[in-house]
């Protein structure tokens, strides 16, 4: 079905979510909570955009926002920006820390908070991006804990987390980089545990720590005589093919 | 604590199918049996359910019914909602203090009270009201307290 957004004429299929079809559109929708991997998360509400829909307008979240009729989307209307910079002024006195959330308060000219006591180190918006994450890894490791303004994402028991493999997925998905994770001399700490590293027995860079082959090679079967690195396993099977 | 009846928590546990559903509810009789969620309890519970810790931590934390630290022999709870706090509930808690040198959310050394302070009982009528366990005492003056905590054996904490 067609609909239009920004008032370029778009494709979409049934069920779609605005957000997709704007992208494939190069249409430029702000998000936080949203990767393509986990998609649907719906929680920084960046996203909005407005619906004209049979003579009537609505502000929806365009990242949850499932296409059935043929509509008509607006992704910067004056009603959204300032819908969106009060979002962003909510969300920059929540986390102040994170670098990508500054740029989006210069960028729509938010003013300086002083009406919230912050904590001036914070950077999490607690979107629940890594615990989904984490989640679909299958290693549950960690989770939101208390409720209403104690609420933050922890390990349980705000332990170095028993079940936690290290592979870092929650730090890759969090968009504001609120989840610390180090490496050096062999070594990656996150979540306040230490893992060793395994090298690519081909380049013999550090690609991954045990626990995280382990983990795999448990849940898929592995083949476990050789430890690859993503790029030297591509070679290796682009090889076997050619050959 | 736990040690005693360690028991129990097996007695819980099969009373209830092994269905990540009766969660909430196994967490509200252990901490029923115990006045607090053990530690040893909650990893029971995550072998008998099969679910991650990680996410009974994130229930246990959740509701205010359910408490990770050991609560009283006797949960006092303060009523601080409008009403009461009108009628004079921070007198109640002063009060507490004085008698039982006790503030919201701690516990008496020999634990046998436990104090916080909730949102609203739902008896304004006859605030300011507050609950020891389960009997609800109302119309409170700060000089009927001593008589009560002295009823229930508070006097050693005197």
């Amino acid at each position: 079905m067609k609909i239009k957004i920004d008032g370029l004429e778009c494709e979409a299929n049934y069920g779609e979510y605005i957000l997709e079809v704007a992208k494939r559109n190069g249409i430029h929708i702000p998000t936080l909570c949203h990767t393509d991997a986990l998609p649907g998360q719906g929680s920084c509400r960046l996203c909005i955009v407005e619906v004209i829909e049979g003579g009537k307008n609505k502000v929806v979240v365009s990242c949850l926002y499932p296409v059935t009729n043929e509509i008509e989307v607006l992704t910067n209307s004056d009603k959204i920006r300032r819908m969106r910079k009060n979002i962003i002024r909510l969300l920059a006195a929540r986390a102040p820390e994170s670098e990508h959330i500054r740029k989006l308060k210069e960028e729509y000219k938010v003013p300086e908070e002083k009406r919230f006591n912050v904590d001036k180190g914070e950077k999490c918006i607690l979107c629940g991006l890594c615990v989904r994450a984490c989640e679909a890894v299958g290693v549950y490791a960690i989770s939101s804990v208390n409720r209403g303004i104690t609420k933050k994402i922890s390990p349980p028991f705000e332990e170095p987390p028993e079940d936690c493999i290290g592979c870092g997925a929650c730090a890759q998905v969090c968009p504001t980089g609120a989840i610390a994770l180090k490496e050096f001399e062999g070594k990656r700490v996150i979540w306040d545990k230490t893992f060793e590293l395994v090298k690519c027995s081909v380049c013999g860079n550090y690609f991954t720590t045990r626990e995280q082959y382990e983990f795999l090679k448990q849940k898929y079967g592995l083949e476990a005589e050789e430890f690859l690195c993503d790029k030297c396993r591509k070679k290796s099977t682009a090889q076997k093919l050619v050959f | 604590m736990f040690e005693e009846g360690e028991h129990m928590i097996e007695s819980i546990l099969k009373r209830y199918p092994k269905e990540r559903r009766f969660l909430l509810a196994i967490l509200q009789d252990i901490q029923r049996t115990y006045n607090y969620l053990p530690r040893k309890a909650l990893n029971e519970v995550r072998e008998y359910l099969d679910i991650p810790l990680s996410s009974l931590y994130s229930m246990a934390t959740f509701y205010r019914a359910l408490s990770l630290k050991p609560k009283g022999k006797y949960v006092i709870r303060v009523c601080d909602g409008t009403a009461c706090h009108i009628r004079g509930s921070m007198n109640l808690l002063e009060e507490i203090k004085r008698e039982l040198s006790l503030l919201p959310g701690e516990i008496t050394p020999d634990g046998k009270f436990s104090l916080e302070t909730v949102n609203c009982l739902g008896s304004c009528a006859i605030a300011p009201v507050m609950m020891i366990n389960e009997r609800v005492y109302g119309n409170l003056k700060p000089d009927m307290l001593k008589e009560i905590f002295s009823s229930l054996g508070g006097e050693e904490n005197g």
